[in-house]
């Protein structure tokens, strides 16, 4: 799900330009300022690369995470302490880690010169550019719209189907996309049925 | 809302859909998987070729004609499992327009049969003639018992309410002078009393 699909580049704000950025800086009241505009530059570049979820440590690698012009880079555990803010309240919740990944290591030390992986940053994690919520209300939407109500369709054909090919939600993971249904559920809007990878909802 | 979620339940049908649906998906995705295949092997043709290796290429360019061949047959397929899907879908709108005609029919025949038959629709028509040809009896005989005096005053009023009507919004200046309008009002008794007189003689000719 790391493929990048959007072929416009995305454009970086100036502070990704900004040497200090890159490193998370000690003071409260500055570093919380840098944790809030690192998580909304990581929500929009996710959305604008449509990354549902990142990889670590491939993620790493991403010019999100390190300005090749500058020379910098933010570190392993620096990515780990804005993406576990970005999960707390404080953040919104926008980051989730799948299987409890990323967890075990938490604020362990950083080594200086190190960059990749070996701070035990690995494993996956969502990246909630859209809360499960909006993205049933779109998912609804485009039911609503195209008027398939009450009509079965299979996650496959939601997912990777060339119905939904200009949809946002295209391309979805599929793991995201039955939470996302999940929600739909309970609201008693949609019913997901069949077994395995052959799941199948209708929409009422 | 909670509970109606219930009658939403998913039918057999329901699910015989869905294992159709699976099945397109499934051809979909080894539709996906020989493209890849049928690339490259038109890919390792070319390595061969440049490499010198004819008969190789050759080989490659077997193997990818036959994955061609097959995906020419699961596009059959996937055309026949797409037909198939869309009739059982439209044959379910079809038994929900029936449902929907036979709830209608229901209805009407219900309310026809609440209203009692053409034959009772009929007899009230008449009936309700003759009410209202009575009606109009009785109406003719209270008025020819009345006096011209009675008619002259009930007129009267009716002029006077319809003055009152149409006036109400408009302040009138005074009246300035009581004489003519008198005179108008003797004029319009006699020419009343003309119009009925010959009213009259005409029902008599009747």
């Amino acid at each position: 799900m790391s493929t990048e699909q959007n072929p416009k580049p995305f454009h970086f704000p100036p502070h990704h330009s900004f040497p200090p950025f890159f490193t998370l800086q000690p003071t409260s009241s500055t570093r919380a300022s840098q944790l809030s505009s690192w998580s909304a530059l990581i929500l929009s570049y996710c959305a604008h690369h449509r990354l549902f979820s990142l990889r670590f440590p491939s993620a790493l690698a991403l010019p999100l995470f390190c300005n090749e012009g500058l020379g910098r880079r933010l570190r392993a555990g620096d990515v780990k302490a804005v993406l576990a803010w970005m999960g707390s309240a404080e953040g919104g919740g926008r980051v989730e880690w799948v299987d409890g990944g990323g967890k075990k290591g938490v604020g362990t030390g950083t080594g200086e010169g190190e960059i990749l992986g070996e701070e035990g940053l690995t494993g996956r994690c969502w990246v909630f550019w859209r809360r499960a919520e909006e993205w049933a209300a779109v998912v609804e939407e485009w039911v609503e719209r195209t008027g398939q109500k009450g009509v079965v369709l299979t996650l496959y054909e939601i997912g990777e189907g060339e119905g939904t090919a200009g949809e946002e939600f295209h391309g979805m993971d599929g793991e995201l996309l039955r939470r996302v249904l999940g929600v739909v559920v309970k609201r008693g809007r949609a019913q997901v049925f069949g077994e395995g990878d052959g799941l199948g909802v209708k929409f009422f | 809302m909670g509970n109606s979620g219930s009658s939403n339940k998913v039918s057999a049908q329901d699910k015989a859909i869905l294992d159709m649906k699976n099945q397109r998906d499934k051809l979909h995705q080894y539709q996906k998987r020989i493209t890849v295949i049928t690339n490259r092997e038109t890919e390792v043709a070319r390595e061969c070729l440049r490499k010198g290796d004819k008969s190789k290429a050759l080989l490659a360019l077997r193997r990818k004609k036959y994955q061609e061949s097959l995906l020419a047959k699961t596009d059959a397929q996937l055309a026949q499992l797409e037909i198939l899907t869309a009739d059982v879908e439209f044959a379910l709108v079809q038994k929900d327009v029936l449902f929907g005609l036979k709830q209608g029919t229901a209805v009407l025949k219900e309310i026809h049969r609440e209203m009692g038959g053409l034959e009772a629709v009929e007899k009230l028509m008449e009936e309700n003639e003759e009410a209202l040809a009575y009606q109009r009896e009785i109406s003719e005989t209270l008025a020819g018992k009345m006096s011209n005096q009675d008619e002259d005053e009930v007129e009267d009023e009716l002029d006077a309410l319809e003055r009152e009507v149409t006036d109400v919004n408009v302040t009138m200046p005074d009246v300035p002078t009581a004489e003519l309008p008198l005179a108008e009002d003797l004029n319009r008794q006699k020419d009343r009393a003309k119009r009925r007189r010959e009213r009259d003689e005409a029902l008599v000719a009747a």
